[in-house]
């Protein structure tokens, strides 16, 4: 019984576009995250580990935000597996996530991290105004290619169900 | 981490919790070879990761406590925290020390006393995990951001005694959150999850701190206090996308259990039709 079971052809589960987005954008986040804690700190050691105009809420939300990367990108991975598993993964809606998490969290790093709470700059020692811009213009470049991805799954997805 | 910082003279002797640290960690990880292997002769399965996983965590907190660490004195005391309150409590805990006991042990007094105290009343309030994360990151606040530090580094039996809460309060906060032994409170993995990032906030939050202002009282030179806030941060970040790594592949493996039922159910009535 347990065998002719196997060999039936088993309809995959339907496809969740919005699972899909969600996942990769929390892999997104992640990924930027990681990017920036292992570039700008470990290899060019452009930002420094703590700033002497470091606040306590600063403080504080640093290590939320750094915790939460750490282990958004561990459940991230495990419920992007689970998707492939079941054959749910919607691949152009996780694309437009991934983009998504990546600028979403280069900008918030740019104008809260950076600027709002003064956690750390890119940089020391030199004029940080144009890092400040490069930093904040790729953010918004990655939203807006994010942005972009988003509308075309979406019309793609309306597209194959009215088909 | 060793009493043997505060007295350069004496630094071939690790003092009264390394010696005791030591020998504990090393009989613990011989009982469970033996209770493996008997386990096994009788034909039962156990697996040998676990035995590897074991003896891993044994000899961490042996090492922690007899054997040099790197770095200055407070590098080398953070060093030995990570491994003995964080590496070592998860290597440990994921082997399944109480499942194993309660196997290899006859039905005897001794197992009913054990079985009785695992589904105690306190025991399962010590293992709501928001407590179990309190007593042992509240402990470290307590530790590193009063003059308790630095009492230890000139009293032994103090020096022990946060040693053994340390390790004690490691093992308790792992078994709460990753829940693979048999208790009696089964904890929903929402709930672990959140305790885990709590936990990991108030670890990240302190060992930033530290970078900025040693513990009161303490006169550590600037480089050493450095690095060992950064090895309390970025080692913590380790243990805990292990911990996180095992929560999330417990969730993988029983999804996919129940996937699968889920699909077989579903198909059935096609064969049958």
């Amino acid at each position: 019984m347990n065998g002719s079971v196997h060999q039936q052809p088993l309809a995959p589960d339907p496809p969740q576009p919005r699972r899909s987005m969600v996942v990769c954008a929390v892999l997104g986040v992640a990924f930027m995250a990681a990017v920036d804690e292992i570039v700008f700190h470990q290899i060019l050691g452009w930002h420094h580990f703590y700033d002497r105009s470091t606040s306590r809420v600063g403080l504080l939300s640093d290590g939320l935000l750094h915790t939460a990367e750490v282990l958004g990108l561990v459940a991230g991975f495990f419920l992007f597996a689970d998707l492939r598993r079941r054959r749910a993964l919607a691949a152009d809606h996780a694309w437009a996530g991934f983009f998504l998490g990546l600028g979403g969290f280069q900008l918030f790093d740019g104008v809260v991290d950076h600027k709002l709470l003064r956690l750390h700059q890119i940089r020391y020692g030199v004029d940080v105004t144009p890092y400040d811009w490069g930093w904040n213009l790729a953010g918004v470049l990655l939203l807006v290619i994010g942005a972009v991805l988003a509308v075309r799954a979406a019309r793609r997805a309306r597209g194959a169900t009215a088909s | 981490m060793r009493f043997a910082h505060a007295h350069p003279g004496a630094a071939a002797d690790p003092g009264l919790w390394g010696w005791s640290s030591s020998v504990g960690a090393l009989l613990a990880v011989t009982a469970y070879v033996l209770a493996s292997g008997r386990l096994r002769r009788r034909g039962d399965d156990w697996s040998r990761w676990r035995v590897v996983s074991f003896g891993a965590g044994g000899a961490g907190v042996a090492w922690a406590g007899v054997g040099p660490l790197p770095g200055g004195p407070f590098t080398a005391h953070m060093s030995g925290h990570l491994i003995v309150g964080m590496a070592a409590p998860l290597l440990l805990v994921l082997a399944r020390p109480l499942t194993l006991t309660l196997r290899v042990l006859p039905p005897c007094a001794a197992r009913w006393r054990l079985l009785a105290l695992a589904h105690s009343r306190p025991v399962r309030l010590l293992t709501f995990p928001p407590l179990a994360a309190l007593l042992d990151v509240g402990g470290l606040w307590l530790l590193y951001r009063t003059e308790l530090y630095e009492a230890t580094q000139h009293h032994p039996l103090l020096h022990a005694a946060v040693h053994t809460h340390v390790l004690a309060a490691g093992l308790l906060f792992t078994f709460a959150v990753c829940q693979v032994d048999p208790v009696r409170r089964r904890w929903p993995l929402s709930l672990r999850a959140a305790t885990l990032l709590a936990a990991g906030v108030a670890h990240a939050v302190l060992a930033k701190s530290l970078y900025a202002a040693p513990p009161p009282g303490t006169s550590l030179v600037a480089g050493d206090l450095h690095v060992g806030a950064q090895v309390m941060y970025y080692g913590g970040d380790l243990v805990e996308a292990a911990i996180g790594t095992a929560l999330a592949a417990a969730w993988y493996r029983a999804t996919g259990r129940a996937w699968t039922r889920r699909r077989l159910r579903s198909a059935a009535p096609v064969l049958e039709g």
